[in-house]
């Protein structure tokens, strides 16, 4: 009892620093707006410039949602993983869902050459990005979920998401070879990931998504639990081991395959979050585990925007990288510190 | 790596002053420089029965200068000559690595030379199409690996080569087979008609430095005449330039042959205070609040219509060039494979460019200019 009241006071301050760092994330940027005009744009009063309402409204609010979607959901996919696969380093990558992600770009942008004609047109659409994203991230899942039918083990289905993750690697490369440095360009740009591209209406498109999978990986609750037990010990509790897998892989594709649709592939985020929060909370209960990772990964996410972002200077850095050169210090030092991972 | 290439150069440059220093006799050390006015990437010295190709910035940031001896098959050579290549002039057979290669080729009448060419489909000019429709010019792979087999079987006099720094494994394997790969520093040139005057290298391999200088003194002459006219107006539009990749905008900096043309076409740049090489990256925010208001907008990516634009990133809306309808692009004028045509002739034409740019910046100017390169956005 006394425990749940230490968790649920940690999950309120979570909840605090989130919305201090959405704030100071739509105020800080590379244009500096004035507070009293931040705020007069958050509440339709008059500002001293037109282009800060705009700024503010239409380009700084919809990235702060993109980053706490975004971190969020790439946060959950790898707790998901991790504790399916009850292998510490699994993430959103290891189904190969960005790599398909990724093959699918690659096909639509670099492809597009090789084709020719109306398709390049077709491949500066931003929609068409998201949907050869999303059909290369299926076309992966798909192949996953049908070797998880025939295979019992587990780690056998991590090792085929690793495989596709080389395959589709290698066929990216060949495709970059062939193609003329304009779209190599294009390519690579994507592969940087961004949050600040999105309107109003993608940001919508992709917090359905983000429910449906949030809404499954809470239905799977139960059986996350027993699942750490071994998969043996699950089967003798009742949990259908085949299905709940499933249902696992489809919250990941669903939060992890929209994501790197909308916003490229974001390193490292989905494998960092469930360890920082496990840090925090060293409980094993996905019921306090599963809203304190949503909101450690929006808060984490909102940290490297701010730091991409470079307030005060005029340009900004990819958010993939900055996602790693922050994530990945802070994990070495608490393993360090704490000796040993904890799961 | 990189200091293995620069070993592998330096070694080969030895190899080649033995050659060098088998082929003696005469002395005639009072060369005649060739008049290079723009470009500050080589040097042309012509002695009585050879000249002397310096080039200096082979790529940006090189240290060193590479010596090109051009001289007839049997000329008489004196003693004691260091270079790096020799090439026997005039050139009959040639490959070139850049479609800029291309219209110094047409414009001296050689194009006939050409051999091969990395990369067929980016060449867009009607003239070299036709050669290479009829088979005459091969395809020899991509510049960074070169089909090094087809290369050397065509046994060209000599290869152009551009590189984007000391390590092209591809041009290593070339010299050793005894075809000189030269290289062509154009592109690292920072002024229009310094890009321009590298026509005067391709003379001297054909020995036909007069045609090459005439050339472009008609090209500098029709370029200031052109920069005149834009003086007489007094209103300068303002102008934003570039375009977005995510949410990264790219801009030419204020010191790049970009913003000097936008100057010389009477505009104003709004980032012409901005000094760097490559282009200026720069987050979405700051570019709206900086060229909201910006009256034209040039150079704007691949996009050829609004609506492909807007597709991409309901952003751009924001802009009064957007909403005006003055946004001009070079992604229109393609040749029949796809190669844009700005790309390949763009280098050598500035004039042409300047033109552009001045029917765009001052309509009133040029009234019924039909522009070379930069063509409105379709709806």
């Amino acid at each position: 009892m006394q425990h749940t009241a230490k968790y649920v006071s940690i999950l309120v301050i979570l909840v605090l620093v989130l919305f201090a760092l959405a704030l100071l994330n739509i105020s800080l940027g590379s244009v500096h707006i004035p507070a009293r005009d931040i705020f007069s744009s958050l509440f339709n009063a008059e500002v001293s410039k037109e282009t800060y309402r705009y700024i503010i409204l239409d380009y700084r609010l919809p990235k702060a949602f993109t980053a706490i979607i975004a971190g969020s959901g790439l946060g959950i996919s790898g707790l998901l993983m991790q504790t399916m696969f009850r292998n510490p380093l699994a993430g959103p990558y290891v189904l190969g869902l960005s790599s398909g992600a990724s093959l699918g770009v690659a096909i639509l942008i670099m492809g597009s050459t090789l084709i020719g004609g109306s398709f390049i047109a077709l491949a500066l659409s931003k929609w068409s990005l998201v949907i050869a994203s999303s059909i290369g991230s299926l076309i992966v899942l798909f192949a996953v979920v049908l070797a998880s039918v025939r295979l019992r083990d587990t780690m056998a289905i991590l090792i085929i998401g690793l495989m596709f993750a080389s395959l589709t690697g290698a066929l990216v490369s060949i495709l970059s070879y062939f193609s003329p440095a304009a779209q190599l360009q294009q390519y690579i740009f994507w592969s940087f990931g961004s949050l600040g591209d999105l309107s109003w209406a993608e940001v919508g498109i992709l917090s359905v998504f983000w429910f449906l999978g949030i809404s499954l990986a809470i239905f799977c609750i139960k059986n996350l639990n027993s699942l750490l037990l071994g998969e043996e010990y699950a089967r003798s509790l009742g949990v259908n081991i085949s299905q709940n897998r499933m249902l696992i892989i489809i919250a990941t594709s669903l939060l992890a395959g929209s994501i790197t649709a909308f916003c490229g592939p974001i390193a490292f985020i989905g494998l960092a979050v469930p360890h920082l929060i496990r840090q925090i909370l060293p409980i094993n209960n996905h019921l306090i585990l599963l809203p304190a990772v949503i909101l450690g990964g929006a808060i984490l996410m909102l940290i490297c925007d701010i730091v991409a972002q470079l307030p005060g200077m005029e340009f900004t850095l990819p958010i993939n990288a900055i996602t790693s050169l922050i994530g990945a210090p802070v994990v070495i030092w608490l393993l360090i510190r704490k000796q040993k991972f904890q799961f | 790596m990189k200091k293995l290439g620069i070993l592998l150069i330096f070694l080969l440059s030895f190899s080649c002053k033995d050659i060098g220093k088998s082929e003696k006799k005469t002395t005639n050390l009072q060369g005649q420089e060739i008049e290079i006015k723009y470009a500050n990437g080589f040097s042309i010295t012509q002695f009585e029965d050879y000249s002397i190709i310096e080039v200096n910035s082979p790529w940006p940031g090189a240290d060193k200068t590479f010596k090109y001896l051009l001289a007839e098959k049997n000329a008489q050579l004196p003693d004691h000559l260091e270079y790096d290549q020799k090439v026997n002039i005039p050139v009959k057979k040639i490959v070139v690595t850049s479609t800029t290669h291309i219209p110094a080729l047409e414009e001296l009448n050689e194009i006939e030379s050409l051999k091969g060419f990395p990369g067929l489909d980016y060449i867009s000019s009607k003239e070299t199409r036709k050669l290479i429709n009829s088979g005459a010019i091969k395809e020899v792979g991509k510049n960074e690996s070169l089909n090094t087999e087809v290369l050397i079987d065509l046994q060209p006099d000599v290869v152009i080569g551009f590189a984007i720094n000391a390590d092209n494994k591809s041009f290593s394997t070339i010299e050793k087979t005894e075809i000189p790969v030269i290289y062509n520093g154009e592109w690292t040139e920072s002024s229009a008609l310094g890009k321009a005057e590298w026509i005067k290298f391709f003379g001297a391999l054909y020995d036909k430095s007069k045609a090459a200088d005439s050339i472009f003194r008609g090209i500098e002459i029709n370029y200031n005449e052109a920069k005149k006219l834009a003086e007489t107006v007094e209103n300068k539009p303002t102008v934003l330039s570039g375009s977005m990749y995510n949410d990264q905008w790219y801009v030419p900096y204020g010191n790049s042959w970009q913003a000097q043309m936008i100057k010389d076409a009477n505009a104003n740049y709004l980032w012409a205070d901005t000094e760097g090489s490559g282009s200026l990256s720069l987050s979405f925010e700051s570019v709206l609040d900086k060229a909201q208001n910006a009256d034209i907008w040039i150079s704007a990516g691949q996009f050829t219509s609004y609506s492909a634009m807007l597709e991409q990133s309901q952003h751009y809306s924001q802009f009064k060039a957007v909403q005006d309808k003055r946004v001009y692009s070079v992604s229109m004028s393609k040749g029949e494979t796809g190669g844009v045509i700005f790309y390949e002739l763009g280098p050598q034409r500035p004039d042409l460019i300047l033109k552009d740019l001045i029917s765009i910046f001052h309509p009133q100017l040029l009234e019924s200019y039909e522009p070379t390169f930069f063509k409105a956005l379709n709806k």
